[in-house]
């Protein structure tokens, strides 16, 4: 659920490098050269890249700018192609079978290792011509003055995933706002040395 | 995140803030005030999840609504549990927010901001968005005015009062 939604799930996270004037001006440039490319008719398991937050299909933003006042709003579009591991033990035995035919019509009976890699990897190349993949989209809005960024996913992968292609994206490195993070922002100095020596309050009162 | 170690300076923080907005919002609902000084309330008793021990003896429960449940929750907090996600709802003025916060990474669940004015949307294309994120900016700054409240005690020496007094609490059979 993106935050156009009733409800919203999602991770704050903190931009660590500078941001310089430079750099936002070429946020639009560099989406479209990290956008989102199909892969419908492509035999890849995963493709990912960014879209334009009101239409996920739109990776030139054409529908409209990626830039509202003082935000950057756009989604990260995750395909993935999932296909059952039962389909696909059945198609790898359909096919060692016909191998163990075609084998046997000239006296032969053993198939090596690497054959049966060989014939796993081609039913799998097979099947992912058949299964279209899942579309995932996860909304992104970036608060220039805050220097934040809320990601609409709660999911470690996903959020490791995002990290890295904001990274290449823009050359910025990001960092969830986790307690001890959040802290550390919202702390002086002073206060921050005390959080280091941090220790776990026991209320228990068996141990009081 | 899910595999971090329960004494984690995160784990800890998050745990004890969540423990104390509990005692807190108990204890005095509308008790809480944002940077400026304005008044807003907290309630966290629609859900409350509380985990206990280490690895396999690991047990989690999810508590909500009725009194006696929570009652035990509260006293699961006296033998070492901790409190790891809850449903917080926050009213101020007459904006009311409701969502999950997990204590091992702040990560915010299904929140929900006060329904938009669809009439908005009629100038400004991007006006029910803005109006959106401006909401969600609000309820972030006073998440942020309580996290900076419980810090600036947990770190001050009057942290051990208010560790007596919740421990009171915790017990409490009323």
């Amino acid at each position: 659920m993106g935050f156009a939604n009733a409800s919203v799930s999602f991770t704050r996270l903190r931009i660590l490098d500078p941001v310089t004037n430079e750099l936002l001006r070429e946020v639009p440039e560099r989406l479209r050269r990290h956008a989102f490319v199909d892969i419908d008719d492509l035999p890849e398991m995963q493709a990912q890249g960014w879209v334009c937050f009101e239409d996920f299909l739109d990776t030139e933003w054409a529908e409209a700018s990626p830039q509202k006042g003082g935000y950057f709003v756009f989604s990260l579009r995750v395909d993935k192609r999932k296909i059952p591991a039962g389909v696909i033990r059945k198609q790898v035995a359909l096919a060692l079978q016909q191998e163990k035919e075609v084998l046997r019509a000239h006296n032969k009976t053993f198939i090596s290792r690497e054959r049966k890699k060989e014939i796993k990897e081609q039913v799998l190349l097979r099947l992912q011509q058949r299964f279209l993949p899942v579309p995932g989209e996860f909304n992104v809005i970036w608060l220039l003055e805050k220097n934040e960024v809320w990601f609409a996913s709660t999911q470690n992968g996903m959020i490791d995933l995002f990290m890295e292609i904001f990274l290449q994206t823009f050359d910025l490195r990001l960092e969830q706002l986790t307690p001890y993070l959040l802290a550390m922002n919202l702390l002086d100095e002073a206060m921050l040395l005390h959080l280091d020596r941090l220790e776990a309050t026991q209320f228990s009162s068996a141990d009081a | 995140m899910s595999q971090m170690p329960t004494d984690s300076a995160d784990a800890i923080l998050g745990q004890e803030f969540l423990t104390w907005l509990w005692y807190q919002s108990d204890t005095a609902p509308g008790g809480f005030t944002d940077v400026d000084g304005q008044p807003f309330a907290v309630s966290m008793e629609q859900r409350i999840v509380v985990a206990g021990g280490e690895g396999e003896a690991r047990e989690t429960a999810s508590v909500s609504g009725s009194l006696s449940p929570l009652r035990e929750a509260r006293f699961g907090l006296g033998t070492g549990k901790k409190v790891t996600r809850a449903l917080i709802r926050i009213e101020k003025d007459d904006l009311a927010f409701q969502f999950t916060l997990r204590a091992e990474d702040f990560s915010i669940g299904s929140l929900r901001t006060p329904r938009l004015d669809k009439d908005d949307a009629d100038d400004d294309p991007d006006a029910l968005l803005l109006e959106k994120i401006y909401l969600v900016e609000s309820c972030l700054a006073l998440v942020d005015s309580l996290y900076a409240r419980f810090l600036k005690l947990r770190l001050s020496t009057q942290w051990q009062k208010e560790v007596a007094d919740m421990g009171s609490w915790m017990t409490r059979t009323t």
